[in-house]
């Protein structure tokens, strides 16, 4: 015998209208005009080819932008690192016996975290100034969000059994999530630190769009100046330090949580 | 006393007899050189970076309270008369990204389709999965100024870009998800004489259905952070708007740009991060 058809998915089919009508919406909103993208591809073809021939000469003066967001990242994230390990204790309801206090510290950063780094960083640069200070900064400021998000729900994970035993020999709140919590947490923050290294080097290459210092004020000025050969190099070193960055760190970090 | 009695470290108490009592003898300490060797080098690179870096650390003495007096002019109070021209930009940003989401789906969801084993052929999948890979490397903003430069700035060049940035991750999430479904539906459709087509409607697509549409809604979140920052680039929407206010130093309207950033952020993350836990658990909670 046939199965039953099933019966036709009213809801389905109203979701699927209601993400029509939005995109439609928001269609009108950004005023879509394939027309005109069309005449403006057919104009830009030759940069297209200009973009596909890299110019190699360039790549000495890009070495110092290169090195400066290398360093920008590895310090944002140190920073990052350490500033939020001590918020992440507080953050979570097993190390922190103060309710309200979990709940401000939480819901500060998930403010901190609403706002993208790049923002940020567009602001700070008009209060201490263009360069890597900015950067840094603004990469600090993100990265005490994720890493705080991150590490204490790790926390909220852990085993309780060695804290209650800490607490119940009379250790301070300190020293008893240095002895019982810290060391489970441990490979997590590790695993968590180099992702959010990952984070900091894609984000470091671009920030210096905004005024942030590394590679993306080179980016700024060869494409004010529509050199695309020195354009399509940046964005080649950009890929290989993203790639390798990140086949390291992978590697590391599944050595590190297995 | 016996000759084997234990040794015996730390305090003793008043009672000197320890025969009767467990061994305290505190454990040695286990030695792991690799571990110490890591720390070692990570702690060199951290302080070389720190030492080599051109950044004059004298600055940061001034900057908190600095801070504090630049985020008193922003929110003390913030100029309110902005905020409908603010929430005017910001929507602008948030349908740049649905727009570039939706757009990111449907290009990503055939190709993701195609870089399935089993599914495309094999000089299909591996490029498919070699352009993934490139594109989730290069950061969305260097793709956008790429688009930007070859198509000029407006808000739907902007939504392409944030198209084109979604496909990556979207072109991955979406084989890994069908790799990790369950054969058996897909291999029943094959069996009863299904086409390839009819395989992946019938068999595949249900078992994947609620992780494919969770992973969409939580690009729909990133993108909107995204939106926001090809704004400052020059794509319009919220970014170009704060941009401005920052350049012309009026502090006041970018506090409210910056709550109403804060506010739409937040209300979009708990709609959606709502609607995905209803997809995949089944119930709202």
């Amino acid at each position: 015998m046939r199965p039953v058809r099933p019966r036709t998915a009213w809801k389905g089919l109203l979701v699927l209208a209601v993400v029509a009508v939005i995109t439609v919406w928001a269609g009108f909103g950004v005023q879509v005009d394939v027309g005109a993208l069309i005449k403006n591809f057919s104009n830009a073809a030759d940069k297209v080819v200009l973009l596909a021939q890299p110019d190699y000469g360039f790549f000495p003066e890009t070495l110092s932008a290169l090195a400066q967001t290398l360093q920008m990242a590895v310090i944002a994230t140190a920073a990052g690192a350490a500033i939020g390990l001590p918020l992440s204790f507080l953050a979570s309801r097993v190390t922190d016996p103060s309710r309200p206090l979990v709940a401000v510290v939480r819901s500060v950063l998930n403010v901190v975290r609403s706002v993208p780094d790049l923002l940020y960083a567009a602001i700070l640069v008009t209060i201490v100034g263009t360069g890597a200070l900015s950067g840094v900064i603004a990469l600090v400021l993100f990265n005490v969000g994720i890493v705080v998000k991150l590490i204490s729900e790790a926390i909220d994970a852990v085993d309780r059994g060695p804290l209650e035993a800490a607490l119940a020999t009379g250790a301070t709140w300190v020293r008893a999530d240095r002895a019982a919590v810290l060391p489970q947490i441990l490979p997590v923050y590790a695993s968590q630190t180099l992702y959010v290294l990952e984070l900091n080097v894609r984000a470091s290459t671009v920030i210096g769009l905004v005024g942030g210092g590394g590679l993306g004020i080179l980016i700024d000025q060869v494409r004010t100046f529509y050199r695309y050969h020195q354009l399509s190099l940046i964005i080649l070193e950009i890929l290989v330090v993203v790639v390798l960055l990140e086949a390291a760190s992978s590697w590391l970090r599944k050595r590190l949580v297995s | 006393m016996s000759a084997a009695a234990p040794p015996v470290r730390g305090k003793q108490g008043p009672d000197t007899d320890i025969r009767a009592r467990p061994v305290l003898v505190r454990p040695a300490r286990p030695r792991r050189p690799g571990a110490r060797l890591v720390f070692l080098a990570v702690t060199a690179v951290v302080v070389l970076a720190f030492w080599s870096v051109d950044i004059d650390w004298s600055q940061l003495a001034g900057f908190p309270a600095n801070l504090l007096r630049y985020l008193g002019l922003m929110f003390l109070p913030p100029d309110l008369s902005t905020l409908p021209s603010a929430f005017e930009a910001t929507v602008l940003s948030v349908q740049m990204a649905w727009l570039g989401t939706v757009l990111g789906i449907v290009i990503s969801l055939p190709l993701s389709f195609l870089a399935t084993a089993g599914v495309g052929p094999a000089w299909v999948r591996w490029p498919l999965r070699g352009l993934f890979s490139l594109l989730r490397a290069v950061p969305e903003v260097v793709i956008a100024v790429l688009i930007l430069s070859v198509t000029g700035l407006t808000a739907f060049t902007g939504a392409l870009a944030i198209a084109v940035g979604s496909v990556g991750t979207l072109g991955k999430w979406g084989y890994e998800a069908m790799e990790g479904a369950e054969r058996g539906p897909s291999e029943a459709v094959r069996a009863a004489g299904g086409s390839t087509a009819q395989m992946l409607r019938w068999g595949m697509w249900p078992s994947v259905q609620p992780e494919v549409l969770a992973f969409w809604l939580y690009r729909f979140e990133i993108n909107v952070r995204a939106s926001a920052i090809l704004g400052l680039i020059g794509a319009g929407g919220i970014g170009k708007v704060l941009a401005d206010n920052v350049q012309f130093r009026i502090w006041d309207a970018v506090g409210t740009l910056l709550i109403v950033v804060v506010v739409v952020t937040v209300v979009i993350d708990l709609v959606s991060g709502a609607l995905r836990r209803k997809i995949i658990t089944g119930a709202w909670r």
